[in-house]
Order: C-alpha cells, then sequence, then structure tokens
C-alpha cells in the first residue's frame, strides 16, 4: 500500500509546476518551479557578491574571500591551460556556469518530496527541485555556449568556417584531385558534409545539456525509488520490525546515494564548465593550412 | 521534459548571470588577487634586489678590505724601505763627517806640523846665525851668508 503511494508519489514528483499561455501550444508554457529557483539562486548570488564585495580586503584573505578566490583562481587557471589566447569573457563564464549548475545541483540533497511537501502546503501539487533536472535550464545554457562559439568561429576565421561546414569530411575530393569527375563527387557531396557537419556542431550543445540533465534526472529519480522503496509512509509501518529494518536501510542507502550524488552534482558542473571552455577554445584555435 | 519558453527565460537569466557576476563577483576578486599577486611580485623583486645588493656590498667591501690590506702592506714595505734608506743615509753621512772630521785633524795636524817646523827652522836659523856671530864674530854679513845658512839649517833638520 505504501509502495503505491510512493509510485504515485514519483510521477507526480517529477511533474513540473507550470503555466500555460496556450494549451495547444506545448512551447508556450513556462516551468514557475525551474524560474522560481533559478531566480533565487542567482538573486542568491548576487546578494552574496555585492556582501562579499564590501568586505574585500587587499591584504592577506580570509574565509569567505579566501575560498571564493581559491574557486577564482582555480577557473583562471582552467582556462588558461585550455586557451591559446585571452579573451575576457571565458573566465566569467566559466565561473557562472561552474557555480550555478553547483548550487542548482546542490538542491539535489535535500530529502526528497521535502519541496513537494513544501510546495503541497501552499496548495501546490507539483514542485520540482532541482533546477537541472529541468531540460529547459542545461540546454538555454548549452545553446548559449554554442551560440558563442558560432560567434568566436564567424568573427575569427570565417572563411575556414565556411570551408569546414562545406567540404569536410571529403574535403581532399574537391581540392587535392585533379580528376573532374572525382572533383565534380565533390561538389556532390557538399549537402552531405554539411548535413554531417551540422549534426557534429549540434551535437555539442546537446551531449552537453543531456549529459547534465541525464545524470541529475536519474540521480533524483534514484532518490525517490529510495524513498518510495525503503521508507515508509505511515506510523504502523514504521512502528512493525519490517518497518525498522526498512528505515534504516532507507536511510543508510540514501545518506550513501547523497553523497555519492554531491560528488556527481560537482563533477557534472566542472564537465560543463571545462567542456564550454574546450570548444569556446576550439572556436579561438588559428586555422589551419 | 520538454522544451518551452523557460528555456528562452533560462538564457536570458543566464547571460544576465554571466554579466552581472562578472561585474560584481570575478572583476573585483580576480583585481584583488591581481594586485596582490603584483605586490608579492613587487616585494620578492625587492627583496631579490636587496639580497643582491647586499652581496654586491659585500663583495665591494672584501675587495676594499683586500685593497687596503694590500695598500697596508705597501706602506709598510714603503716605510721599512724609507727607514732602511734612512738609516743607510745616516750611516753613510757620518761614516763621511768621520771621515771629514779625520780629514780635517789631519790637515790641522799637518798644518801645526809645518808650522812648528817653518817656526823650528826659523829658531834654528837664527840659533846658527847667532853662533855663527859667536864663531866668526863680526865678519859674517848675516844678508849676504842667508843662503848658506839656509843650506846648513836645511841639513840639520833633515838630520834631526
Amino acid at each position: 500500500m505504501a509502495e503505491q503511494s510512493h509510485s504515485g508519489g514519483i510521477a507526480e514528483h517529477l511533474q513540473y509546476w507550470s503555466y500555460s499561455f496556450d494549451d495547444s501550444n506545448p512551447f508556450m508554457q513556462i516551468h514557475l518551479d525551474t524560474m522560481l529557483l533559478t531566480l533565487f539562486i542567482a538573486t542568491g548570488m548576487i546578494v552574496f557578491a555585492l556582501w562579499l564585495r564590501g568586505k574585500l580586503v587587499a591584504g592577506t584573505p580570509t574565509g569567505v574571500q579566501n575560498f571564493m578566490e581559491s574557486v577564482i583562481d582555480f577557473i583562471n587557471q582552467t582556462v588558461k591551460d585550455n586557451f591559446p589566447v585571452y579573451n575576457p569573457l571565458v573566465a566569467p563564464l566559466a565561473m557562472t556556469i561552474f557555480v550555478f549548475i553547483l548550487l542548482c545541483n546542490s538542491l539535489d540533497i535535500l530529502p526528497a518530496y521535502l519541496m513537494h511537501h513544501v510546495a503541497g502546503a501552499f496548495g501546490l501539487h507539483t514542485f520540482r527541485q532541482v533546477p537541472t533536472n529541468d531540460l529547459n535550464l542545461p540546454a538555454a545554457m548549452a545553446v548559449s555556449v554554442f551560440l558563442l562559439v558560432l560567434y568566436y568561429e564567424f568573427k575569427l576565421k570565417p572563411g575556414h568556417f565556411v570551408k569546414e561546414l562545406l567540404l569536410q569530411p571529403f574535403a581532399s575530393l574537391l581540392l587535392d584531385s585533379k580528376n573532374p569527375v572525382v572533383k565534380l563527387i565533390g561538389v556532390l557531396l557538399i549537402p552531405l558534409n554539411l548535413t554531417l557537419k551540422l549534426i557534429e556542431e549540434l551535437a555539442k550543445p546537446l551531449s552537453l545539456s543531456f549529459r547534465l540533465f541525464g545524470n541529475m534526472f536519474a540521480g533524483e529519480v534514484i532518490f525517490l525509488l529510495i524513498a518510495s522503496l525503503l521508507l515508509s509512509d505511515s506510523f504502523s509501518d514504521i512502528a512493525s520490525a519490517g518497518g525498522i529494518v526498512s528505515e534504516g536501510m532507507g536511510l543508510l542507502v540514501g545518506l550513501g546515494w547523497s553523497l555519492f550524488h554531491m560528488f556527481i552534482g560537482l563533477l557534472q558542473a566542472f564537465i560543463f564548465m571545462i567542456l564550454s571552455v574546450v570548444y569556446l577554445s576550439i572556436a579561438h584555435q588559428p586555422a589551419e593550412h | 521534459m520538454s522544451i518551452d519558453l523557460t528555456f528562452i527565460a533560462q538564457i536570458i537569466v543566464f547571460i544576465l548571470m554571466v554579466r552581472v557576476l562578472w561585474k560584481l563577483l570575478y572583476a573585483p576578486l580576480n583585481d584583488a588577487m591581481e594586485a596582490r599577486t603584483k605586490k608579492i611580485e613587487t616585494g620578492l623583486a625587492a627583496a631579490e634586489a636587496g639580497v643582491e645588493a647586499k652581496a654586491r656590498a659585500e663583495a665591494e667591501i672584501a675587495a676594499k678590505l683586500a685593497e687596503a690590506k694590500a695598500k697596508a702592506q705597501e706602506i709598510i714595505a714603503a716605510a721599512e724601505k724609507r727607514s732602511a734608506e734612512i738609516k743607510e743615509d745616516a750611516l753613510n753621512k757620518s761614516r763621511n763627517e768621520a771621515e771629514q772630521i779625520l780629514d780635517n785633524a789631519r790637515e790641522e795636524v799637518h798644518a801645526e806640523l809645518e808650522r812648528a817646523r817653518q817656526s823650528l827652522r826659523a829658531e834654528v836659523a837664527s840659533i846658527a846665525m847667532l853662533a855663527a856671530e859667536r864663531i866668526v864674530e863680526a865678519e859674517l854679513d848675516a844678508k849676504r851668508h842667508a843662503k848658506i845658512i839656509d843650506a846648513i839649517v836645511q841639513e840639520g833638520l833633515g838630520a834631526a
């Protein structure tokens, strides 16, 4: 009975608190829980930045300033190791990606169903507690990075990028061969080249966003499974012998998964940041002739 | 799991967040770190310059000390040489003076001797004249027989 109740809870928990502008068009809706939490975290970061700004000391840093300087130093070093030239945008972008995703992922360590129940107290039936579990957020960040990559590709080496789009991977047929038939085949293959290159380029934001979303979504589902399978939701179940063993196991497994998932959250934030830096770095690499 | 208006809203939030956090969080921290790094680098450079200056000063002191020692040795050697020269000069001078005194004494003795001889000669001549006068009585002319008397005196002195 408890299982049935939690199973229903899992399905319910995976629904977003959304507002639809047009019911016939699924695109015309907005996930209010994702937006609310995102804005909450963004506002928190800005308030923290303003607070820290007033406390900055020129001498030996301590406490929060020391910790944040370590984060900035780590990000600067990562960017410096991967970037061929200096671009003032990249390090702040990497810092925002890393810190923002890490904070969003950290919400996953709150007990499963907690936010759902808190939202229930305000009359809401659904509420997702981790913004990165909503594909819209990772996709928005990945697409932003992808648009930046395209901008730098066109700005820094426009001819080379267009050539790559149209001629790779069969560029040698058109450029190296002296046989007119082979050259004609090379020309005919341009649409195929373009398709392959577009797939290759689009795979970058797709893989970037789905990696983060998939990992965090799977983590949340496992939390919900642990809660639904091992934790009882009625007092009579907890009071029984099996209930006590089940609760104990549920707490242990939940704690283990929480620790592991915190590490996953940190790792995913780092992977998203480093891949963004690498994609931007590739766009800044000088063209090979 | 669907893409909807949240996607557009999240792009806007993300871009604004990058812009705002760049200005409010990244830039002040990075500036503070860079200023500190620069200060530390300046301090290290100054310390290094100080160490170099100290080494230079020590080398200079050692060189000056060596130079002073050499100069002192030179002065001592010159003083020793000068003292030897002075000693030698004084010795030579005193030797010369002694020789001079001896020569003078010898010359004086010689002159005295000559004077004594002259005087003796004159005395002997007068004695001889007196004796001859007494012997020959009035026939002897002193001026006329002076030559003979001198010859006698000389003979007499030569025998003396």
